[in-house]
């Protein structure tokens, strides 16, 4: 098992430096030079030596794999670098946003866990039934509706025609709860979608019948043998989409006016705040690198046979 | 003998089409015997059986007749009083081992969970007789089989724990379909020789399968199928030494086991 956790662990911080790579090449890609944009928001017509200068203190005139050398040991000491938009270090900032964003991912992830269990065992149970048409009906729905309308529908809805919750409502428990169930329905949809085919796909495995031949009930069945053997795939797709809020956050954080870090990034991509891009993009990728490990500890927990199969991985 | 179940005129239908996958069958079973059904594969052998458990999903097929076990008819028993009599009066031994079982759950939680569903020890009253029942299999380490999960242990050991939970509960029937089918050579017979000391306690045997030597080692009486039909039916003497139908013959000449089968 330790020995597991500790490949599994080389391998996310080979993935984590992949991912920083990456944004660093693709922020210099970009044809919008940071050092000018600092200086044209900050400076009145700045000269070209202005930039110049400014370009050479921020670092921005040494080639990609010094910038990138030079951040990273920054990074290794805990200094993120001081945000050319906000002028704080971006550290703080995101510590002020990160956790906006989590309470509503955090409300979503029960929000899906509510709604995907009872859902799909009802489908899977009444498959082809009234209920499960329905609810087949209302998930394609709710997977292929854009985040950002379903977004602005619950506003129109529940704000304006149905003034139930305010439209701008950051701050109180109350206002968390149209962001989180907007992030919540379409993965919840593709959740129950996935959830109820594996149920069904278990329901006519040998050991159900001989479950059944050995006189268990049929609740005791369902609950013990065909829930359980449905969770592996079900932990590591719930653990991704945890990872996948908090990553496209951002297009509900903008409806919502919600103060998250994935407006945050978005704002530092537009101001071409580089020190709070890579910042915003290396605390995403731990976390969804971290979830990803925590999915694949759960999943040995659950599953035993996984250690004895990739034991020597 | 009592005849122990009796199987009346039992045609299955799949209610798709209609089309009519077991014919009118009629058998009984007697206690203490072993009654042996033999046919090629899609013959309806295992729809019988799976009949008589009533494991068909009855969504996919339509079941007529009647399966009489000790007088009750077993097709118009409702969930509740069939899942009284599954695993305690009438119990499996399922095809292939490696797969019967749950496999994220360890052997002895699947024990406790059988035993307490037709009793009302407690779950460690129930763990102690689970032990009690496999160490009468002659099986080794019982404490360790019982901690294990199914894939740690071998096709031929989870046969036999099977076995033992066919028999824990003193059930009057076991239905085997196929049991031996999954196991190599030197396997199949240390479960044969279960079969006849099954046979022994008085307890009514099925042992279905494809291969003449299996039947020939074990049964008394032997039923032949074809599409859904019983096409012989008589003694297991009488169908080696004198096989009325052409089916049959060609069933036993495929065969190279009975060779030996007549020598034993």
């Amino acid at each position: 098992m330790t020995r597991y956790i500790r490949n599994k662990f080389i391998g996310l911080i080979i993935v984590l430096i992949g991912v920083t790579i990456l944004s660093f090449i693709f922020s210099n890609i970009s044809s919008v030079d940071p050092a000018e944009a600092f200086a044209r928001r900050t400076i009145l017509n700045p000269t070209t030596e202005q930039v110049e200068n400014l370009r050479e203190e921020m670092g921005f005139n040494l080639p990609v794999h010094i910038q990138y050398l030079n951040w990273l040991r920054n990074c290794i000491k805990g200094d993120l670098g001081i945000s050319l938009l906000t002028k704080n270090p971006v550290i703080y900032d995101i510590s002020k946003k990160l956790p906006a964003t989590l309470s509503i991912v955090s409300l979503a992830f029960l929000w899906i866990i509510a709604i995907t269990l009872p859902v799909s065992i009802l489908s899977a149970l009444s498959k082809d039934n009234f209920f499960d048409h329905i609810m087949r009906m209302i998930t394609i729905i709710g997977i292929s509706i854009p985040n950002f309308w379903l977004g602005f529908l619950m506003l129109v809805v529940f704000a304006i025609a149905i003034p139930i919750f305010d439209v701008v409502a950051y701050g109180d428990f109350k206002g968390l709860i149209l962001p989180s169930l907007t992030l919540a329905i379409p993965i919840a949809s593709s959740s129950i979608r996935l959830l109820r085919a594996t149920i069904l796909s278990n329901m006519n495995k040998d050991f159900v019948i001989y479950a059944r031949a050995r006189g268990i009930s049929r609740n005791n069945i369902i609950c013990k043998h065909i829930l359980k053997n449905s969770m592996p795939p079900m932990v590591t797709v719930f653990c991704q989409n945890i990872g996948y809020m908090i990553a496209g956050s951002a297009i509900v954080e903008n409806v919502f006016s919600w103060p998250g870090i994935g407006r945050h990034l978005v704002d530092a991509i537009i101001a071409r705040d580089l020190p709070t891009i890579n910042a915003c993009v290396l605390v995403i990728a731990i976390i969804f690198v971290l979830l990803n490990l925590f999915a694949d500890v759960l999943n040995c927990a659950i599953n035993p046979k996984i250690l004895q199969e990739t034991g020597g991985f | 003998m009592k005849d122990i179940l009796t199987i009346n005129n039992l045609s299955i239908l799949l209610r798709k089409n209609q089309s009519q996958i077991v014919k009118n069958i009629s058998f009984n079973l007697e206690a203490g015997k072993i009654l042996g059904i033999i046919g090629e594969s899609g013959s309806g052998k295992t729809l019988t059986c799976k009949a008589i458990m009533r494991l068909l999903n009855e969504k996919k097929f339509t079941i007529k007749g009647s399966i009489r076990f000790k007088g009750d008819d077993l097709l118009k028993m409702k969930e509740g009083q069939i899942n009284n009599i599954l695993g305690k009066d009438i119990s499996m031994i399922m095809q292939n081992p490696m797969t019967a079982f749950d496999p994220m759950m360890k052997i002895g939680t699947q024990i406790v969970e059988t035993i307490r569903a037709h009793t009302r020890l407690s779950k460690k009253e129930a763990y102690f007789m689970g032990m009690k029942e496999l160490k009468k299999m002659n099986l080794k380490g019982v404490s360790e089989i019982m901690n294990s999960y199914p894939h740690t242990l071998s096709g031929g050991m989870l046969q036999r724990i099977m076995i033992s939970i066919a028999l824990m509960l003193r059930p009057s029937v076991i239905i085997a379909d196929e049991a031996t089918t999954a196991l190599d050579v030197k396997t199949q017979s240390i479960i044969l020789d279960e079969f006849n000391k099954i046979r022994e306690s008085g307890i009514g045997l099925i042992v279905v399968s494809h291969d003449f030597g299996v039947i020939a080692k074990v049964a008394d009486n032997v039923i032949v199928m074809k599409d859904g039909s019983i096409i012989e039916s008589s003694s297991v003497y009488e169908i080696f030494e004198n096989p009325q139908k052409k089916y049959t013959k060609e069933l036993l000449n495929s065969r190279l086991l009975i060779r030996e089968m007549r020598h034993a």
